[in-house]
């Protein structure tokens, strides 16, 4: 008798055991990476790369922070982008005219603009957040296109750059931790207000969050809001850093599939109700931290997008098959007997 | 919800629907079509003749062929597949690289190669029902990787391979004549174009293969417990995309004389632009191809009207977003208020 309790208790606690991994599995892989790449990758151990990797994480970590929301609440948001192209450019653009202040709030204001935008269409005309993303995003690249007039735009100021990336407690910079600041802002926000919480709600079952009170239409403005305002926010810290932008598409949509695989691996379910900004934040670096070690043993950045593009697939594919082995299990009770034996005791 | 049971009850509510709604479900693209027609003869004397509909056609052939493919994934409410620009790429890559062996050969070899990518998709999206956008996501990200990889960022040029493997290159320029070649006054790309839309109206229609891609995009529970192979369908179909994308990749690699991994970028949207303005929902289970056929018809006129226009093509694209997110807006609102739209 002691011993099928055994049994049944050893491979609950093996259960709960896989489940904290799968729970925790950004941070497991944040980990399992930094040591294998410390021991294995030439140059990966070091002060100054860690501050790089910290650094570079910063786009995608803050795009990332509003990724998350908008997937929380059950929607999608493709246009990110290229409101990050578009705020990157109004910031430098506007530069001259303005001053840092004014063309950072101009380029961060455009996003939230387009953040608004997104969230009436999607929820007072109830178009598809897919479908009216997609149309935004091609206007806004278009936007882009127009303003920068298909070339680059660069200003000969400096000092902010240096500022951003200047050493502070030997990893940090006042970029990455503008970035970290943000993350934790909206991780508290998500998990101790109740505005926060009410997010959940809205994405896991609208119908609940009806008879709770909740505003849905307000949650997804304000959430599309959050979402494309933090992108613009991170393009225009991300032109700031170099003081120049190029109207090239491809960053935008490399970012915005970064942003996408990291939430996934981050744990955050794209069907609503379940996510954390802060799991989401260690995908990003995870990504981050496999390009960096793939460029530590001089492989280009073609095997970056083969490693980027496994690691997406396998995660999607364990969720997908998670749920598929559910489904296939339902009903069933494998530890009957041992459970029937248990009763009778 | 506080609308929910109005919605209801006029979902059941025959009388109250709209003959325009009913007119718009059925043919609403090609009213803008013929809109864009009427603007279009004001705008140039040399918008109505002959050549520039042919110019058109032969613009959006691509678009229309990608689109074909497109159609099945949206039909059967898969919302999208983004590995589209990978099969197209993979195909042309694969084709170049076999030409040594004869033209025909290759193009076979190509279009098996896309619908492998194809089947994968199709495998893990069918069986263990994975979200077919991060899927095809991750799987078109993974294959630039491996197409970049594994021919080291390189362009494959058809008669530089043929001269190394030591044979004729007139195989070459068979390869780079099929975009070239016309079938009396129409180009070939257009006539097969017209072809593929034709054969998947009809496979869509009259088959039981498209009438059951019709219930699984409806509801896949449905069609599980009426006894269709889900798993199957849905694999089919994206075979059916890949195929399709294929066909379009050995025509833009012909057309670039070059195979390389970029072919192709940008379809993916281009595609669902196209095939959601004819009138596919993103639900699944809606629609038709030849609605499909009037969005890609759209488009190219739109496209060719405002450059008749002067409009350069940045402002071309926030036209285009706009008027996409306005139909598709307004198809999806008469559906609501028909009671249709259960997305």
């Amino acid at each position: 008798m002691p011993n099928s309790e055994k049994s049944i208790s050893s491979s609950a606690a093996r259960k709960n055991l896989g489940h904290t991994l799968n729970e925790h599995r950004a941070l497991a892989m944040l980990i399992f990476l930094f040591l294998g790449l410390s021991v294995f990758a030439p140059n990966f151990f070091s002060i100054y790369n860690f501050r790089t990797i910290l650094t570079g994480a910063s786009l995608s970590a803050i795009c990332a922070v509003g990724f998350t929301i908008i997937f929380i609440l059950g929607q999608l948001d493709l246009s990110i982008g290229a409101v990050l192209m578009l705020s990157g450019m109004l910031c430098i653009g506007l530069q001259p005219a303005l001053g840092w202040t004014g063309s950072f709030l101009a380029a961060a204001g455009s996003g939230v603009m387009l953040g608004l935008v997104n969230g009436l269409l999607v929820s007072k005309a109830k178009i598809n957040s897919f479908i009216v993303t997609l149309g935004t995003q091609i206007i806004t690249f278009g936007l882009m296109h127009l303003y920068s007039d298909g070339g680059s735009k660069a200003v000969n100021d400096f000092r902010v750059a240096d500022m951003l990336e200047r050493e502070i407690l030997w990893i940090f910079t006042p970029l990455s931790l503008i970035t970290i600041a943000i993350v934790l802002l909206f991780a508290l926000m998500m998990t101790r207000t109740r505005f926060g919480k009410g997010f959940f709600v809205v994405g896991g079952n609208s119908e609940t969050a009806w008879l709770a009170g909740l505003n849905r239409d307000r949650y997804i403005i304000i959430g599309f809001i959050i979402c494309d305002g933090l992108a613009a926010v991170g393009g225009a810290l991300f032109a700031m850093k170099l003081a120049s932008v190029t109207s090239y598409a491809i960053l935008g949509n490399k970012t915005l599939l970064q942003v996408i695989a990291a939430v996934i691996i981050g744990g955050t379910l794209i069907t609503g109700g379940k996510g954390d900004i802060v799991k989401s934040f260690l995908g990003v670096l995870v990504l981050i931290s496999v390009n960096n070690g793939i460029g530590c043993f001089g492989l280009g950045f073609e095997v970056q997008m083969f490693v980027n593009g496994i690691i997406l697939a396998l995660v999607v594919l364990y969720e997908a098959y998670t749920v598929y082995r559910k489904n296939l299990l339902k009903g069933q009770r494998p530890n009957l007997l041992q459970e029937l034996e248990k009763s009778k005791a | 919800m506080p609308g929910k049971g109005e919605e209801n009850s006029s979902r059941f509510n025959r009388n109250r629907q709209s003959m325009l709604g009913r007119f718009y479900d059925k043919a609403g693209i090609y009213v803008i079509a013929g809109i864009l027609l009427v603007i279009g003869v004001f705008v140039s004397p040399n918008f109505l003749t002959g050549s520039n509909f042919m110019n058109i056609l032969r613009a959006v052939a691509l678009l229309g062929i990608a689109s074909c493919g497109m159609a099945f994934v949206v039909y059967n409410g898969n919302l999208a597949d983004l590995a589209i620009p990978s099969y197209m790429a993979f195909s042309g890559i694969i084709t170049v690289a076999m030409l040594p062996w004869g033209l025909v050969p290759a193009i076979i070899l190509g279009l098996l190669a896309g619908m492998l990518i194809g089947a994968l998709n199709g495998l893990v999206i069918g069986k263990l029902d994975a979200n077919p956008i991060l899927w095809t996501l991750a799987v078109a990200y993974f294959m630039e990787g491996f197409m970049r990889f594994a021919w080291s960022n390189s362009q494959l040029y058809p008669d530089q391979i043929l001269e190394t493997s030591g044979k004729d290159t007139a195989i070459a320029e068979h390869f780079i004549a099929i975009f070239r070649t016309d079938i009396g006054p129409v180009p070939l790309i257009v006539v097969v174009m017209i072809a593929m839309f034709l054969i998947l109206q009809f496979v869509f229609t009259r088959t039981k293969f498209g009438l059951q891609t019709k219930l699984v995009g409806s509801s896949r529970e449905v069609a599980r417990s009426t006894g269709v192979n889900v798993t199957k369908v849905i694999l089919l179909n994206f075979i059916v995309t890949a195929l399709c994308a294929s066909i379009g990749g050995i025509f833009i690699t012909s057309m670039n004389k070059l195979g390389v991994f970029y072919l192709g970028q940008g379809y993916d949207f281009k595609a669902v632009t196209a095939v959601v303005l004819g009138g596919m929902m993103q639900s699944g289970g809606k629609g038709s191809m030849l609605g499909v056929f009037g969005g890609v018809l759209v488009i190219g006129l739109m496209t060719n009207i405002l450059t008749f226009m002067g409009v350069n093509t940045f402002q071309q694209n926030i036209v285009t977003g706009s008027i996409f997110i306005l139909v598709v807006g307004i198809h999806q609102y008469q559906l609501r208020k028909q009671g249709k739209d259960y997305a």
